[in-house]
């Protein structure tokens, strides 16, 4: 969080290249600073999209912060189709510190009702909306009706987003103070037993992943598995449909979609979810048929087993300790551990579910059929207030302007640069999910990220910068993208590491890597620049260092 | 007599047991003071007489028996003990021999015990001690030493508490230095530890400055005792809050009463209970 706080150096303000041309339309705008977030958002944005997530800031993460008592409020800015966030402190520098402990405070207490406030609380109401979207005939509704339910669907997004943020601040709290006391108590026992106390949870990305593998053993016919092993992801619907067998387990297929296919394959929403396209998902399925071993089940067993023996461990060398000090890791360890769980499953019923954006596909249909659009996923390319006005000019020219942004480099930061972030415990939670800028890279052909998983490992590169991509993976290979989202979790199966552009110690892709126990590198900034597909990388998961060898 | 026990009138003669022992001794019964036995100067002149090397073994058995008999007592299955040197002209009102002698903390087993008693015995002699009683201009010849051996407290918090300001020589405040863990990293001063100033006669907490612990003493079990970081979270945390705080003041206070002499206290919270773990007068307030 770049917070211009007390202290702070001379303020800079940033230059910006031609290239990427900056309008400030709020002159003040200027004086504050703006950061991109590569690891949610790489790409330029539709309109729409781009729009919602600004309120995201305005309207959940700020009215999740004040919920805390915390002193710092975000909003969202477009540049050029891409999306900038910033975080300002709403009292004086001299009161950030007593509000900042008062934050702190209020935030323990969130702490400790954080797993029933999920149970009782938070998932209710969000299956509540899931329902809503649910049980919406879409296609009967009339045009004045489907103007209503445009609108309340807006507010129910609103909303979820603003129980998402009052969910994820405590939940990073939670892992990343209790990755602090780890470090401050038991630090010599190296940088992963922190993360080894927390895992071996079930949460909702695992459930999905064990499904699809249970699924997989579903395919015994001999006619089913030559479909599933020879034909392409985007062919292997019409092929079974074909065959008496084939729809069978085109049924079984079907029954997963119906429980785990309403996520995206992205956080955007403007991209199809699996029920919409299910090539990415058979590409995953696929690659499990074809895997002999690798129940997920067995590797979760491991972890648990791992988890109690460092436990006992840790519990250990702290026998002669203060009781306030063992009583703060007690606590600590156990909302870390439920936080571990929250963190991929708010991602599954909030970030993931796309019945939001099944309105927005209906509206675009609409849309077009009235020829206001020129096909329906342009209704995208409209604001969110331009989708109700339904203005016929303005989508062609953005989805122009997207094109024409695509090829930009975004800088990491616009505006004013108020110095390092300041060193506090919520900072260095947040840091760890998203992860610090790398270490500049010493030897030629080395990148610099952080460790994600540990262990050392030559394979060949794959950039995949998107599921679309992922077909080119084969079983060893090294991942190599930007980041990685929870539908992209089979694919630790088939890859033999994992090497991200973005994301810290914390990020999903880093503890998903470390549920499969294969190498990670994250954070690099720009592997998928510099690295190519077919060279052969060495990736060192203890140090955080990718080497180019050949 | 090499052994008697704190609760016993024989353990508050000072040519026998020393000052601090002696102190402790007249409060045992009243207070809640770990219990604990003393080797005398009788048993040091004793070990002394066959040469200062291996035990006599008449008195080897008396040690064991009576280690036996407080982890008995104690109903422990291997007793943590903390054993400490107790001079004969130590915490007299001259001079306060504070941290001259060899402390042993959380000893366990009868070798280990006796193990500790005997370097105790041994630290008579050495050098920064013989420095110490020369600036102080006691005698250094046939110097006499006695051995506290004494439940351990495994504290959460501890600290010392003078029943008058030895800074501002105030004799109506009670100044009280708390940390995390065992008082070694208070009394040796390797920790800032938070201050509390209360008045004695009303107990008001007058002041509260709460520091940046960063190191605590902490039991272990292979090295004894170790010091190590206090983490980030705690180290602004205030060790006490007002009820301890008054509670080791009006500790103090009554201490004074007792003993005629402003007191300068070792106290340790293990739980919600507060024990005394030693009393002396204060040297500097004149």
């Amino acid at each position: 969080m770049a917070v211009p706080h007390a202290g702070s150096p001379e303020p800079r303000v940033i230059p910006v290249t031609s290239e990427f041309s900056v309008s400030w339309d709020v002159p003040e705008d200027q004086h504050i600073p703006w950061e991109f977030d590569p690891m949610h958002f790489s790409n330029p944005l539709p309109r729409w999209k781009n729009e919602l997530w600004c309120e995201m800031a305005d309207l959940g993460m700020s009215r999740a912060f004040a919920g805390y008592q915390m002193p710092i409020r975000a909003r969202g800015k477009i540049f050029n189709d891409y999306n900038y966030a910033t975080m300002f402190p709403v009292v004086p520098p001299e009161e950030m510190e007593s509000q900042g402990k008062k934050a702190e405070a209020t935030l323990g207490l969130a702490l400790t009702s954080m797993h029933e406030r999920w149970e009782v609380e938070w998932l209710p109401e969000i299956r509540q909306y899931l329902a809503f979207w649910d049980t919406c005939d879409l296609m009967a509704l009339s045009l004045e009706g489907m103007l209503v339910h445009y609108d309340a669907t807006i507010e129910k997004v609103r909303r979820l987003w603003h129980l998402h943020f009052e969910i994820v601040v405590p939940v990073y709290a939670a892992t990343g103070f209790f990755d602090d006391l780890y470090k401050d108590l038991l630090e010599d026992q190296g940088t992963f037993s922190a993360i080894q106390l927390l895992g071996g949870f079930d949460n909702k990305t695992l459930e999905t992943d064990r499904a699809l593998w249970d699924l997989s053993r579903k395919a015994t016919d001999t006619e089913v598995r030559q479909i599933m092993t020879m034909k392409v992801s985007s062919e292997v619907v019409a092929a079974l449909q074909d065959s008496a067998a084939g729809q069978v387990f085109f049924g079984e297929l079907n029954a997963y979609l119906a429980d785990y296919g309403q996520r995206g394959a992205s956080w955007s929403p403007s991209e199809p979810s699996w029920l919409e396209d299910p090539s990415p998902m058979i590409k995953n399925l696929q690659d499990y048929i074809g895997q002999e071993r690798g129940d997920p089940r067995e590797r979760w067993a491991a972890q648990t087993e791992e988890r109690e023996t460092g436990l006992a461990k840790a519990r250990e060398q702290l026998a002669g300790y203060p009781e306030q000090v063992r009583g703060q890791f007690e606590f600590l360890l156990q909302v870390a551990q439920v936080g571990v769980v929250l963190c991929e499953d708010h991602g599954f019923w909030i970030d993931f579910q796309s019945m939001h954006r099944m309105v927005m596909v209906e509206v675009g249909r609409r849309l077009a059929e009235a020829g206001v659009v020129a096909e329906a996923a342009d209704a995208f390319h409209l604001g969110m207030a331009e989708v109700r006005d339904a203005l016929a000019t303005l989508p062609a020219e953005r989805k122009a302007d997207i094109e024409r942004h695509r090829g930009l480099q975004p800088p990491m930061q616009l505006g004013t640069d108020y110095g390092p972030r300041p060193e506090d415990p919520l900072s260095r939670a947040f840091g760890k999910f998203s992860g610090t800028p790398p270490e500049p890279t010493e030897e030629e052909g080395n990148l610099n990220g952080h460790a994600g998983s540990p262990g050392k490992i030559q394979g060949t590169a794959k950039v995949v910068r998107s599921m679309a991509e992922a077909e080119k993976l084969q079983q060893g290979d090294i991942l190599v993208t930007g980041t990685t989202s929870p539908p992209w979790t089979p694919l630790f199966a088939t890859a033999g590491a994992i090497v991200t552009d973005t994301g810290g110690i914390l990020s999903h892709c880093a503890v998903v890597a470390r549920e499969y126990r294969i190498l990670a590198v994250v954070g690099t900034g720009a592997a998928t620049k510099l690295i190519s597909d077919g060279q052969v990388l060495e990736v060192d998961g203890d140090n955080g260092i990718v080497r180019i060898v050949g | 007599m090499n052994i008697v026990w704190l609760e016993q009138a024989i353990c508050q003669e000072l040519q026998r047991v020393g000052g601090k022992v002696a102190n402790l001794s007249r409060l045992a019964a009243d207070y809640r003071v770990p219990p604990g036995f003393c080797l005398t100067t009788a048993a040091y002149g004793t070990w002394a007489e066959v040469g200062g090397g291996d035990w006599p073994i008449q008195l080897l058995q008396e040690l064991n028996t009576s280690y036996a008999e407080m982890t008995e007592r104690c109903e422990a299955e291997s007793l943590q003990v903390a054993v400490r040197s107790s001079a004969i002209d130590e915490d007299g009102q001259s001079a306060s021999f504070a941290g001259q002698y060899e402390t042993y903390l959380n000893v366990s087993g009868a070798e280990d015990v006796a193990e500790a008693v005997a370097h105790c015995w041994a630290s008579v002699q050495s050098e920064q001690v013989l420095e110490y009683r020369r600036q102080n201009d006691l005698p250094v010849d046939n110097v006499q030493i006695a051995v506290l051996v004494q439940q351990m407290v495994p504290a959460d918090i501890a600290g010392v508490a003078f029943s008058a300001n030895p800074v501002n020589k105030n004799r109506d405040e009670v100044v009280i230095n708390t940390s995390w863990g065992l008082g070694e990293s208070v009394v040796s001063g390797t920790v800032s530890p938070d201050t509390y100033v209360v008045s004695k006669s009303d107990l008001q907490v007058l002041e509260r400055d709460i520091a940046e612990k960063e190191k605590m003493t902490v039991a272990h079990p292979a090295e004894g005792t170790r010091e190590v970081d206090v983490p980030r979270f705690m180290r602004g945390e205030s060790t006490l809050d007002d009820a301890k705080v008054i509670e080791i003041a009006q500790l103090a206070r009554v201490l004074e009463e007792q003993m005629g002499w402003p007191v300068d206290i070792e106290c340790a919270y293990h739980g919600e209970t507060l024990y005394l773990l030693q009393c002396r007068p204060i040297t500097t307030l004149d």
